[in-house]
């Protein structure tokens, strides 16, 4: 049985002069208890939206949405509140009341009428749990985005939801913060009872705790599926990109009746791929499945090598991005700061690439 | 000229200072009905100003656009209106309120509703979404949100009822109109500095003037003092 299943979900923002603006798309997915599902896309795709619209904060302009089984779109005052709390939503900038952290965490539990007793020992566990028992008693809006974001985290995790609703909440997080969220959230999955919905923009996060992930492009949900099945055969070129398929080429595939081998030709540069694809494909190569080198390679395990000429390299503190061109293909490669040192890597310079007939995908 | 602004200086100070009781009785009777009509406004516009505040409706514009025209409505006015319903042929006239505090009470509570009601609206209006997001998702319902939301925008409402308080303590067109400036009954600050300049008797004139600025004055301090000054 689903927890929480949308149908066909639509948001449409109408602005002034009647200008319309569709946030949201005929998305469509279910989630089952205990799951964790994750939405990933760039920013500005409508994460945020689709989950205000889950919290019940935002009505959809089209759709359906039920809660166990029971329709949560057409609600009245009472019940909007009885489903609200079974949800808790976490947004990426914090919000917290101009009032003390210990006040701020008791909110949602006072709001519930739970038992005073009750409330201080729930808040002095969970005051350990995020590590703001030495700020107990300072103003929240006083504190670094960091600890305000921690605050937000403890006054959710509290009331124990039976859903998490996670927006993007790690992007503002320093490391020992992100960390700190890191284990809450495998702490939460490793109850099988709670469910999880997080968004996110990082491919990496998202494979970290999804059971199921949603892939959510300007505002259209283009694939659904598992974090294995989304990150090695991404539908289109646009969700191969966004999960880490930097080098995207068009080309014609055919597959050679002797060898069973795929021979891809794009434009002057002839490929040979594992893939059972033909006619029109796109080949997409992650950059760190090529392999750099000074000299021509002297194993063949690589079906393919080129001699290039290195385009320019970008800097990105212990990786580097070199981009190759070869015959007028421009391939992406990180290598690490140490080896393009090794190979002394510099703009102009001759290299060769090489790459698996097996790591390469065909759209 | 010169003579005449001193003496009444003097006599001013006179009368500060030894307490006179006519003038004690102007100001009791100016503070109680203001204060009682900016109290019996700030009950109904709270309410009524977050009500707006927090919903949208059709017609929400036209309602915020009358709301702002009688923030600024003319007092004397006002006091016409309040005079010819409780005069003795009006519709109100069994009631035999013309020339009490209880009128003067009711045309400056119809004067400070808007005032309050405005100001509550727009500081209702003015909190961050998200803040009001935030207290919904986290269960409140609509009595515990409007609590929330009144908590957080405090500063400007409470502004908003001593602004209304200032307007009503300093206003003179329509108490004079349905008060009747009825000496120790229904004469205030406004209506006894009018009749005693008319009088030539400056210097009760110039001590209730001076009253009436220390008072603008406090307001103002506590007002500015809110604006910017942390909780």
């Amino acid at each position: 049985m689903n927890l929480v299943e949308l149908q066909n979900i639509s948001k449409t923002f109408y602005k002034k002069d009647d200008l319309e603006h569709t946030v949201l798309s005929d998305i469509s997915f279910s989630v089952k208890r205990g799951e964790c599902f994750t939405i990933i896309g760039p920013n500005g795709c409508g994460k945020t939206t689709l989950l205000r619209i889950i919290a019940l904060l935002e009505k959809p302009t089209r759709g359906k949405m039920f809660y166990d089984g029971k329709d949560i779109i057409n609600l009245s005052n009472k019940e909007i509140v009885m489903y609200r709390r079974k949800f808790s939503f976490v947004r990426q900038k914090p919000v917290v009341l101009n009032t003390s952290v210990v006040n701020n965490i008791a909110y949602g539990l006072k709001l519930r009428n739970v038992e005073k007793e009750e409330i201080i020992s729930k808040v002095k566990e969970i005051l350990d749990l995020v590590g703001l028992r030495g700020l107990a008693n300072k103003n929240a809006r006083s504190l670094s985005g960091g600890e305000m974001q921690r605050v937000a985290i403890a006054m959710n995790f509290i009331l124990s939801p039976e859903i998490y609703l996670l927006d993007e909440v790690s992007a503002n997080l320093d490391p020992k913060n992100a960390a700190l969220l890191d284990e809450l959230i495998t702490k939460i999955k490793q109850n099988k009872e709670k469910t999880i919905i997080l968004s996110t923009h990082d491919p990496l996060e998202a494979i970290k705790y999804a059971d199921h992930i949603g892939v959510l492009i300007n505002g259209k949900l283009t694939q659904v599926d598992t974090p294995d099945n989304i990150f090695t055969s991404p539908k289109d070129d646009f969700t191969a990109h966004f999960v880490g398929y930097e080098n995207i080429f068009e080309g014609i595939a055919h597959i050679d009746q002797k060898s069973g081998l795929n021979r891809i030709k794009i434009k002057d540069l002839n490929i040979t791929a594992s893939v059972q694809k033909e006619g029109n494909v796109k080949v997409c190569i992650r950059p760190e499945s090529i392999v750099i080198a000074k000299t021509p390679p002297a194993k063949t395990s690589f079906r393919n090598s080129f001699k290039g000429k290195i385009d320019k390299i970008r800097d990105l503190g212990n990786i580097c991005h070199v981009f190759v061109i070869c015959d007028s293909q421009k391939f992406l490669i990180t290598v690490t700061k140490q080896s393009r040192i090794n190979l002394d890597l510099k703009p102009e310079s001759d290299v060769y690439i090489s790459f698996k007939a097996t790591d390469i995908k065909c759209l | 000229m010169t003579n005449e602004l001193i003496d009444g200086m003097i006599e001013a100070f006179i009368l500060i200072f030894t307490f006179d009781q006519e003038m004690w009785d102007i100001i009791f009777v100016s503070i109680r009905v203001s204060g009682m009509a900016t109290f019996l406004a700030a009950l109904i516009s709270l309410p009524l100003g977050s009500y707006l505040g927090l919903h949208e409706f059709r017609g929400k514009k036209t309602v915020s656009n009358l709301l702002n025209t009688f923030m600024g409505f003319p007092p004397v006015v006002m006091g016409l209106i309040i005079f010819l319903l409780l005069s003795r042929s009006g519709p109100l006239g069994g009631l035999t309120l013309l020339y009490t505090t209880t009128a003067m009470i009711i045309a400056q509570l119809f004067l400070a509703i808007p005032i309050i009601t405005g100001t509550t609206k727009a500081a209702i209006e003015s909190v961050d979404p998200a803040l009001r997001e935030t207290v919904q998702s986290l269960g409140s319902n609509n009595r515990q949100l409007w609590w929330e939301l009144i908590k957080e925008s405090k500063k400007s409402t409470i502004a908003g009822i001593l602004v209304a308080f200032g307007q009503a303590i300093s206003e003179v067109g329509a108490v004079i109109i349905v008060g009747g400036n009825i000496r120790w009954h229904t004469r205030t600050f406004t209506t006894a500095i009018v009749v005693h300049t008319r009088m030539g008797e400056f210097g009760m004139a110039i001590a209730l003037g001076i009253i009436l600025i220390v008072i603008a004055f406090i307001l103002n301090y506590t007002f500015t003092h809110l604006q910017s000054g942390k909780d």
